[in-house]
């Protein structure tokens, strides 16, 4: 976006990020240190040798998957009609889904809890992905409305012209230029359903089905605390997410290339 | 997206309904009948949540039980003690709680208690008709409810009133602990001078204040404290004002670190202590299990030291407020206790194990060895030949002092009014930060406390 | 689609009855109060103060995220070394759970903290005092903190935006002699206004909903000089077991959040 056609305004702006980054960095590595404290790398090696390790990391890896993949579809298409298609009441609705964004996870935990009694989903994954899936679509029909807001209505229509349907227009036109905000969609998913606590806490009960947010439990105790090793329970954590995020920094870029197509 | 409107209009009211009989259901779930037992006294699968034992603790009581119980597997499952109460809540509500769940007296045992079944006849039989004589008093009353239900069995008790403090560092720089809190301004003055932070207190945390005022307190007027909380005597009263003014001088005269009010006690305070940059901590006689080498070694390791060593770390009476009194102080309450779960389908086997756990001799002396807890039976002590201590010689004495004092304990640590809590949490942080004399902060707490339903005589 | 809006509005109406009991949340014979929650939550100091720390919080926050994630997306699109390590450190924090950074925080600006030290090093050593414990600089933190914590986000999604900001245009730009601040005003900010106002939505409602941060770092002290309603809900829903008061101030704060995000809203639509 800034052009630097000089050597030093491209000094400039490389010591400038450097510098505001910094603040970022700091509290990361206070983290890194604390979770080498104490028993050094050994840390590490507990927290991986934990039996239930592999266990949790799956069911983790399945709720996201699942979620995600929910998420995806319910919001690429809600987006879809919230901003291309004229339907009678689509702003009412929009807002109706917009309000469902603002209770906090804690008060809603006991209605949900009598829900997924009813429904005998009580200790499955979907007890956990179908609210974590529920209050993930405001938030993220939200943004990909704005996104497509931004793609010009000329596309839609011009494609309609040619005979092609609002699905196939949708499909072809529409989707493929959205890859940017879809990879962010995707991104913010999985962090929210990785990183959830609560609801797998309420709502899992056996070993099999809880997740890898439940790691740090077997660090802390009524009157113990084993911060070194939480520390690094939560570096080892985050890696599947920074992994995931580098991944899909090529779907972020590509939409450059996309919007340079009409 | 694609539905019309009218399937829209059926799907809500689908859900309104559905969700009109949910309500109605969860809120009769917790009047409903007892449903059936599937195990019996001695066979049967119990599951036991708790956010206490720990996990290294649990599988002790477990094999010990199963020595005498084969037939009965029971499944620990620990819970982090701040997830708690937002996951035994709705279980207990529905029909998926646990067999067996921890109970702590005070507010826990004021939103909890009602889902356990009565266990007074359990005792009875267990123990004989003066079942009450052979138990804790401090545990069973805690335990038991205004209609004289016993909702559960005390597993073992905890007191707060000691100060701990490491021997090691005492010696070094040849101290001695302070009996009244002109020497302790005096010893942490010396601890200053060579650099070493003299007692550390997580501020922030203020569960753990009441436990330093109340000792304060006791200090000057024994028992005044207590009485206050159950409003037999005013929170404005002089010598309860005198506390908080002591309470407010620890963070003038050098006592408390800097910055306490910023500082929780788990995990800031703690790890402090064990990585010896504090001299004293304020803790419970929970930290007994410290004194053990296996216990502390740990530890020492969690709070960040890589070669860790273990130091004597020993209980001493609180220092008294005014100088030359009498120093030391102690209350406290049952740690928790094992409840059974009224719509348990393995009532009979459930009860078996907290029965056990709380009246057997062999489950309290596997209570009392591990030294976290002491134990609610008496006569159980800890077998102090099978327990390897940092430094037997200093600490064993002050333990069993300890122990022997909390035979007699009456006045309760956990208050059942958890707006009373915190009213007076509020006023350690506000007297401490001197955004209120300790005069105004008493007064403040006085009209609290009347508003949070305490009834004052 | 359904689901979701169905699931939540019957938490929402249950959320609404339940604002009208006198319940602990699990007694199974809850008193029917009326309003009296309400007018409670009117003449309740603690909430009012919660509301001003909400406000200000909203505004510090909104501001510095939205500049910092604008200027990061900008200067990452540009042509620059090491890119992929910026982005990486910017991004990490928004997937490190809160629960796990409390401690390192409290650690960095306790009194020894190295926050202090850092202080000391620069020369401004008189700046150094335990900045948690003190009423005056415990917000401040809590706002850095969550700062640090969410700028990742506002980054993340203003770097998806600008890449449907035609290169081409920018261009032509150029040759008519643009410099940098001037296409950013002129091009990259009108561009991505969409995704200004949905993160000023998100904040909106973010602000009212902080928990995390200030409950797990601060408690909501010293003597409530971080408490925010997020914090305020979960004391009275849980430690206090208030849920009918609880539910009350949820109430109060979906009133907020659909109020000001329908503020937004208008204006957004009066643009488009």
């Amino acid at each position: 976006m800034f052009e630097t056609r000089s050597r030093a305004s491209r000094i400039v702006l490389q010591v400038l990020v450097t510098l505001m980054v910094l603040p970022f960095l700091f509290p990361l590595i206070v983290m890194v240190q604390g979770s080498l404290a104490g028993q050094g790398w050994e840390n590490y090696r507990t927290v991986l040798s934990q039996p239930e390790l592999p266990l949790f990391f799956r069911n983790s890896v399945i709720i996201a998957l699942i979620t995600i993949a929910l998420v995806l579809a319910a919001t690429m298409l809600a987006a879809f009609a919230f901003s291309k298609l004229w339907l009678r009441g689509r702003e009412v609705f929009f807002w109706l889904l917009l309000a469902a964004l603002t209770l906090p996870e804690v008060i809603l935990l006991t209605p949900m809890f009598s829900i997924s009694l009813q429904l005998g989903l009580y200790d499955t994954y979907l007890s956990v992905i179908l609210p974590l899936a529920a209050l993930q679509i405001p938030f993220t029909v939200l943004l990909a409305r704005t996104f497509m807001n931004g793609i010009p209505d000329g596309l839609f229509e011009a494609a309609r012209i040619d005979g092609a349907t609002t699905w196939q227009s949708f499909l072809h036109v529409i989707l493929p230029l959205t890859r940017p905000i879809a990879a962010a969609i995707v991104v913010l998913t999985l962090i929210t359903t990785w990183n959830d606590y609560l609801l797998p806490l309420v709502f899992l009960q056996s070993p099999e089905t809880q997740t890898i947010t439940m790691l740090p439990q077997f660090f802390v105790g009524q009157f113990s605390n084993d911060q070194t090793k939480v520390l690094a329970a939560a570096v080892i954590t985050a890696l599947p997410e920074i992994i995931a995020y580098l991944c899909l920094q090529k779907l972020f870029e590509r939409g450059l290339a996309a919007g340079a197509l009409k | 997206m694609r539905s019309t409107r009218r399937t829209r209009t059926t799907a809500r009211s689908v859900i309104a309904v559905v969700s009109l009989g949910l309500l109605a259901g969860s809120l009769t779930a917790c009047g409903s009948a007892a449903r059936e037992d599937t195990s019996t006294e001695k066979s049967g699968t119990v599951t036991w949540w708790g956010w206490t034992p720990e996990l290294s603790v649990a599988p002790q009581y477990i094999e010990k039980f199963n020595e005498e119980f084969p037939d009965i597997t029971v499944k620990y499952q620990q819970i982090p003690i701040d997830g708690w109460e937002a996951k035994l809540r709705p279980a207990l509500a529905s029909n998926t709680g646990p067999d067996v769940f921890g109970l702590a007296p005070g507010a826990m045992f004021e939103q909890f208690g009602r889902f356990g079944i009565d266990l007074t006849s359990q005792a009875e039989k267990a123990l004989g008709s003066d079942w009450k004589s052979r138990l804790a008093p401090i545990g069973v009353a805690g335990l038991t409810d205004k209609n004289g239900k016993l909702r559960a069995l005390s597993a073992g008790s905890t007191f707060a009133g000691p100060v701990w403090i490491n021997q090691e560092l005492f010696t070094k720089y040849d101290l001695t602990p302070p009996r009244d809190f002109d020497e302790w301004a005096r010893v942490c003055a010396a601890f200053a001078q060579h650099d070493v932070q003299c007692f550390t207190q997580g501020v922030a945390q203020t569960a753990f204040n009441q436990d330093t005022l109340q000792a304060i307190a006791d200090t000057i007027n024994p028992g005044l404290y207590t009485k206050a909380t159950r409003g037999e005597a005013r929170w404005s009263d002089p010598d309860l004002v005198a506390a908080l003014t002591t309470w407010k001088s620890m963070f003038d005269n050098g006592i408390m670190q800097p910055g306490a009010l910023g500082v929780q006690q788990y995990p800031d305070a703690n790890n402090q202590f064990m990585s010896q940059k504090a001299a004293m901590v304020m803790m419970g006689t929970w930290y007994m299990q410290y004194t053990r080498t296996e216990g502390m070694t740990p530890s020492i390791q969690a709070a960040g030291v890589a070669d860790p060593k273990p130091f004597a770390a020993v209980p001493i009476p609180f220092p008294a407020a005014r100088t030359g009194g009498t120093p030391g102080a102690l209350f406290g309450d049952s740690d928790y206790g094992l409840a059974v779960n009224a719509k348990s389908t393995n009532r009979s086997a459930a009860i078996t194990f907290a029965t056990w756990m709380a009246t057997a001799s062999a489950g309290q002396q596997v209570v009392a060895n591990a030294l976290n807890d002491i134990a609610s039976l008496s006569g159980v002590e800890p077998q102090w030949d099978k327990i390897e201590l940092v430094n037997a010689d200093v600490q064993r004495p002050a333990l069993q002092e300890v122990i022997a004092a909390s035979a007699s304990v009456t006045e309760n640590r956990l208050l059942s009014n958890a707006a009373l809590a915190t009213a007076i949490g509020v006023a350690t942080t506000t007297v401490a930060a001197g955004d209120a004399s300790p005069a105004q902060a008493a007064a403040t707490l006085q009209s609290a406390a009347e508003a949070a339903g305490v009834a004052f005589k | 689609m359904i689901l979701s809006v169905g699931l939540v509005y019957i938490c929402i109406g249950y959320t609404g009855y339940i604002a009208t009991l006198d319940w602990d949340g699990s007694a199974p014979d809850p008193e029917s109060v009326g309003l009296a929650n309400f007018t409670r939550l009117f003449a309740d100091p603690i909430f009012w103060r919660a509301m001003a720390h909400t406000v200000l919080f909203f505004v510090v926050t909104f501001t510095v995220q939205t500049v910092l994630g604008i200027v990061f997306a900008v200067i990452l699109h540009s042509r620059i070394r090491l890119g992929v390590l910026y982005k990486i450190i910017i991004f990490v924090p928004v997937v490190l759970a809160p629960a796990v950074m409390a401690p390192v925080f409290r650690q960095i600006f306790a009194a020894d903290g190295q926050f202090n030290e850092l202080l000391r090093a620069l020369g401004m050593g008189s700046l150094a005092h335990p900045w948690l414990a003190d009423s005056a600089t415990a917000l401040p933190v809590i706002m850095g903190i969550t700062i640090w914590q969410w700028t990742g986000l506002t980054f993340i999604l203003y770097y998806a935006a600008m890449s449907q900001i035609d290169p081409e245009v920018i261009e032509a730009a150029r040759i008519d002699g643009a410099g940098n601040i001037r296409v950013l005003t002129s091009i990259i900010l009108p561009g991505v206004k969409g995704t200004t106002l949905a993160i000023l939505m998100l904040s909106v409602i973010g602000a009212l909903k902080t928990f995390d941060v200030p409950y797990l770092v601060t408690g909501g002290g010293p003597n409530y000089a971080t408490e925010f309603l997020g914090t305020y809900i979960y004391r009275q829903s849980i430690p206090l077991a208030d849920v009918g008061y609880g539910a009350a101030l949820s109430i109060m704060l979906l009133i907020l959040a659909v109020f000001f995000s329908l503020l937004v809203g208008s204006r957004q639509r009066k643009d488009a």
